[in-house]
């Protein structure tokens, strides 16, 4: 019988041509996820649920500060100690309704002593001594030692009792001469007193102010932290660059030692601020430095006056160069505060306000930039013997004087008040200074604004990043920015946790550590996004080359089954005809 | 293959879950001090000005962005404040006939190269990826602070550009561009770092006004000096320098300034209306859907001219006064301050080890390499082979297996075909 090779086969035609076809498709199979894994970029792992936890959790509830609040009561017949505090307490919920908002004390506890003379009370959160020592010898002492003293008086007393950490007081004495006024006292600490005749109304009229206005809030009369009163870079920093100007060294030059005025008035500063900025100091003194011409001259006032009208155009950018840092990173904040001497033409430069008063202090600041001060020489006259310039230097008592004005102006720029009396609804109150340039209490408003702002300002630069980051699924994120964020969010929480427990410098410190850290992994220079493309713009790359190379990989593969079929249906058809 | 199921199983978890957390993150968190632009204070005013063009026939363009200098620093914006990018020199350039003196009317009354020029990116440092770093503020850290944008929440922003562009896009030194979309990414970036409290983009180039048509953040109003599939033109030729010296646009704009001074205020609606379209030979096309505030009660140097906000300061800081200056020396009390800076650091090095606790994956595949292959029976050597390939990125490890793959590969093939 004959065959026909075209439609027929005696054997069982072969699988090994289709095998060895299906090697090449299937090695690239098989190392395709190894092709997929070595072109995955590298992103450090972000705690994406963390940073949206942080963001929510502070939305929900704003960072609480832990508070304690205790008044004293010496002279008075007051009932029972519990209803003294829930009046104190009323008061101050109506005087300050915006407690619950960030920066002020959340939820605060009110302790109350009464000593009467011959009976005691006190509720029984506190934990001071009852009959209460310390009144008494305030009240023995009383109107003849100085506000300095006594405040050192109370400081010693008051700190045996138990919490010494911050705890805010008042000692009221009843008591002394009829004619005598009351005499409301804040000290540098964290305690403040009143002596004189009062009336148990008045007296906690009065206790519930200072807890209120002066101790929770710093004596800020809006409700939210201003933006632009918190001066400190995003790298935590603060650069106070002082600057004297001598507007025209033909007619004077004037030098200062600034290494006297750096050692005894800015460092103490600079250490009681260090929770809130890291503060470095730098000074010049610069020449030729006129300032645009606005000024008038008075003749009954014997001096030049500039109006306030002209202030915003006092500040001669052109050539006043007073960025001259070379120290000053890029993410630090500066502040100028410059001294200005007026030529001979202009002399005495005197400011004026707006209800036609001179200035005391011949000084501004610009919120976020700094301050000026205009000194004016001791005689206006030029002296016109001598032909050199002579150098004086600026004498000591003059130093001290607009040393006072500079540091109410960085008070000013920090958002607190430059003077030292307080007048509120019950009545005036005397603000002690203190010479580190803020006391402790200011220092504790400070702190809670800045934990606030510092906290708002990271969990709202963690929660951009996300976002951007997750927009870009090609951008490479380095193992650093990973590490910043994390221990970004640590420190914010180890700054929440503070912030409860009553540690306020630490919870102030660790918050300007947790927004650096979060502003430098957002402004880190890798994280440009021009520079990553979309899985679209890869994909139409690669698209062409794969095209083109599967073509001999699958083809084979095809045309072997197509042929091996075609012998099978030979075989099969032979097998059918043999039978 | 089980692996592939797992692998592909991960994968799509993991889309699901970013897919949640990205629409979980579209809410923003509302910030406790307000973040609407009219809480914060305008405190200062900025300018960036651009030009992208090079080469000498393009002198106007180097011509129109020296004019906007002059301007904005003669109504009150400082040097330290404004950032010019100059992408050549024609002031200095060999065809120029007036060495270091740059016109932009053939009159030649104004020398713009004056006295007091600051440029802070020239040349070849004028590109797309510098720009965006200036408005995003994304520097390397060695960068001098006159080169940066260091606005904050209160600032008012004028951007300026000129240059030769087209239909969603402004080309930057003849080589690359930028395009609409990364103009407003930029822009949505520093709205949400609060880098400015307002800005306005002015574009002089042809079909100018498509370059802002992405924009979407708030506070922000652009005007271009010509709509989608209109040319810009220059104004005219001097025929003493060789080249065009200035655009309508810019020349119209300036015309409008000379009339001012600091005092003036003159609003923004009088600005945008004084272009006419004839005299311009383009439609100026101003987009200000974004804007808030009415353009009839915004003066120009809300963005041309200085801004300072100014509080007098009432008295002196009295306790200071009793400072001993030049006489002993006070004993400073060092405060409390002691221990925070030491829990701060304890703290630190906690974090530090708590991170490393937390992310360094423990570190399974022996270094020794290739000889643990031979000791594992094949079940054991794939998941072992596949647990790593999926923890570990070293690409050794890559290598190493591939080719360690291929051989059992090349055998089975090797004896198939024979």
């Amino acid at each position: 019988m004959e065959l026909d090779p075209k439609t027929m086969r005696t054997t069982k035609p072969g699988l090994k041509p289709v095998i060895l076809t299906l090697i090449v498709p299937f090695s690239f199979i098989l190392g395709f996820p190894l092709l997929w894994k070595s072109v995955e970029i590298y992103r450090s792992p972000l705690p994406f649920r963390g940073i949206e936890a942080f963001s929510s959790q502070l939305d929900s509830e704003p960072v609480h500060f832990r508070c304690q609040f205790q008044a004293m009561f010496l002279g008075f017949n007051f009932t029972a100690s519990n209803d003294v505090a829930e009046a104190i307490i009323n008061k101050m919920s109506l005087l300050n309704p915006n407690s619950s908002q960030c920066g002020n004390c959340g939820a605060y506890e009110v302790s109350v002593v009464i000593d009467s003379g011959s009976s005691c009370m006190r509720t029984e959160n506190s934990k001071a001594q009852c009959p209460f020592k310390c009144g008494e010898e305030v009240a023995f002492f009383g109107g003849k030692l100085s506000d300095e003293d006594v405040d050192e008086l109370l400081r010693g007393c008051l700190g045996n009792v138990d919490g010494g950490g911050n705890v805010y007081s008042v000692v009221v004495v009843n008591g002394g001469d009829k004619e005598a006024e009351v005499r409301a006292v804040v000290g540098k600490y964290r305690h403040a007193w009143i002596l004189g005749r009062v009336l148990e109304e008045e007296a906690l009229s009065r206790v519930a102010e200072i807890f209120a206005k002066v101790f929770m809030n710093g004596r800020s009369e809006g409700d939210s932290i201003r933006a632009e009163f918190m001066p400190v870079g995003a790298d935590g920093r603060i650069v106070l660059s002082f600057s004297l100007l001598n507007a025209e060294p033909r007619d004077w030059i004037y030098d200062w030692n600034f290494r006297e005025i750096d050692e005894i008035l800015l460092q103490p500063v600079i250490q009681s601020l260090q929770p809130i900025a890291n503060i470095t100091v730098e000074s010049q003194v610069l020449y030729h430095t006129q300032k645009s011409p606005f000024s008038y001259w008075d003749e009954v006032l014997g001096s030049h006056i500039s109006s306030t009208k002209d202030l915003p155009f006092f500040v001669n950018s052109n050539e006043w160069h007073l960025d001259t840092s070379v120290a000053a990173g890029g993410r630090s904040k500066m502040l100028q505060l410059v001294v200005y001497i007026p030529s001979a033409k202009e002399c005495p430069l005197r400011l004026e306000l707006p209800n036609g008063d001179l200035s005391n202090t011949n000084g501004f600041i610009s919120p976020m930039w700094g301050g000026v001060v205009v000194w004016n020489p001791q005689s206006c006259k030029k002296d016109l013997e001598s032909k050199d310039s002579v150098k004086h230097m600026i004498s000591t008592q003059d130093i001290q004087k607009f040393s006072g004005i500079l540091m109410g102006q960085l008070r000013q720029l920090l958002g607190l008040k430059s003077d030292n009396l307080y007048v509120g609804q019950s009545g005036t109150y005397v603000l002690q200074g203190s010479e580190k340039g803020f006391t402790q209490w200011e220092l504790d408003v400070l702190s809670r604004n800045h934990v606030c702002f510092n906290l708002y300002s990271c969990a709202a630069t963690l929660g951009s990043l996300s976002r951007l980051v997750q927009s870009l699924p090609r951008m490479i994120i380095t193992d650093e920015i990973g590490k910043k964020v994390m221990i970004s969010l640590e420190a914010a929480k180890f700054a929440q946790s503070n912030a409860s427990a009553g540690i306020y410098d630490a919870s102030a410190s660790s918050s300007r550590q947790a927004r650096s850290l979060a502003e430098d992994s957002f402004f880190h220079p890798s994280i440009m996004s021009i520079s990553y493309y979309s899985y679209w713009h890869s994909f139409i790359i690669y698209t062409p080359y794969f095209l083109l190379v599967m073509k001999p990989v699958i083809f084979p593969v095809l045309s072997e089954w197509k042929r091996y079929k075609q012998e099978n249906m030979k075989f099969v058809a032979w097998k059918a005809k043999a039978k | 293959m089980e692996f592939c199921f797992l692998r592909i199983l991960k994968l799509t978890m993991k889309v699901l879950v970013m897919l949640l957390l990205f629409l979980g993150n579209i809410k923003n968190s509302t910030a406790y001090f307000s973040s609407s632009s009219e809480a914060t204070m305008h405190t200062n005013n900025w300018a960036v000005l651009v030009c992208t063009s090079r080469f000498w026939f393009n002198y106007r363009h180097m011509a129109n962005t020296l004019s906007l200098y002059r301007t904005v620093k003669r109504l009150g914006i400082p040097d330290e404040r404004i950032i010019l990018m100059l992408a050549d020199d024609m002031a200095c350039n060999a065809r120029n006939k007036y060495p270091a003196q740059v016109f932009n009317n053939e009159n030649h009354r104004l020398n713009l190269y004056g006295d007091n020029v600051e440029v802070d990116y020239r040349g070849y440092e004028v590109t797309v990826e510098n720009f965006l770093r200036v408005l995003t503020g994304r520097h390397e850290t060695a960068v001098p602070r006159s080169k940066r944008l260091l606005s904050d929440e209160g600032s008012h922003i004028l951007l300026y550009m000129t240059g030769h562009g087209g239909d969603e896009f402004l080309k930057f030194q003849d080589s690359e561009e930028l395009q609409s979309h990364d103009l407003a990414d930029a822009v949505k970036q520093m709205k949400e770092k609060g880098r400015f409290k307002e800005l306005l983009i002015m574009v002089d180039t042809c079909q100018a006004s498509t370059l802002f048509s992405q924009l979407q953040s708030p506070g922000v109003l652009a005007i271009g000096s010509s709509m989608k599939g209109e040319n810009s033109y220059s104004h005219h030729l001097d025929s003493d320098v060789g080249v065009s010296v200035v655009d309508r646009f810019t020349f119209y704009t300036l015309a409008f300034f000379e009339r001012l001074n600091i005092y003036d205020n003159a609003s923004l609606s009088s600005l945008f209306n004084s272009y006419n379209p004839n005299l311009l030979m383009s439609t100026a096309y101003y987009r200000r859907d974004l804007y808030q505030r009415h353009l009839e009660e915004v003066p120009v140097t809300n963005f041309f001219g200085s801004v300072m906000e100014t509080i007098h300061t009432d008295s002196a800081y009295t306790s200071l006064t009793n400072k001993n200056f030049g006489g002993a020396k006070t004993k400073t009390f060092l405060g409390q301050s002691f221990s925070s800076s030491d829990i701060n650091s304890v703290r630190n090095s906690d974090d530090e080890d708590q991170f490393n606790n937390l992310t360094a994956e423990e570190d399974q595949h022996d270094e020794a390499g290739q000889c643990i292959f031979c000791a594992m029976d094949s079940g054991h050597l794939w998941s072992f082979i596949l647990g790593n390939v999926i923890t570990h990125e070293s690409v050794d490890f890559f290598v190493c297996y591939g080719l360690v793959l291929m051989l059992p590969l090349l055998v089975f093939s090797t004896w198939l075909s024979l």
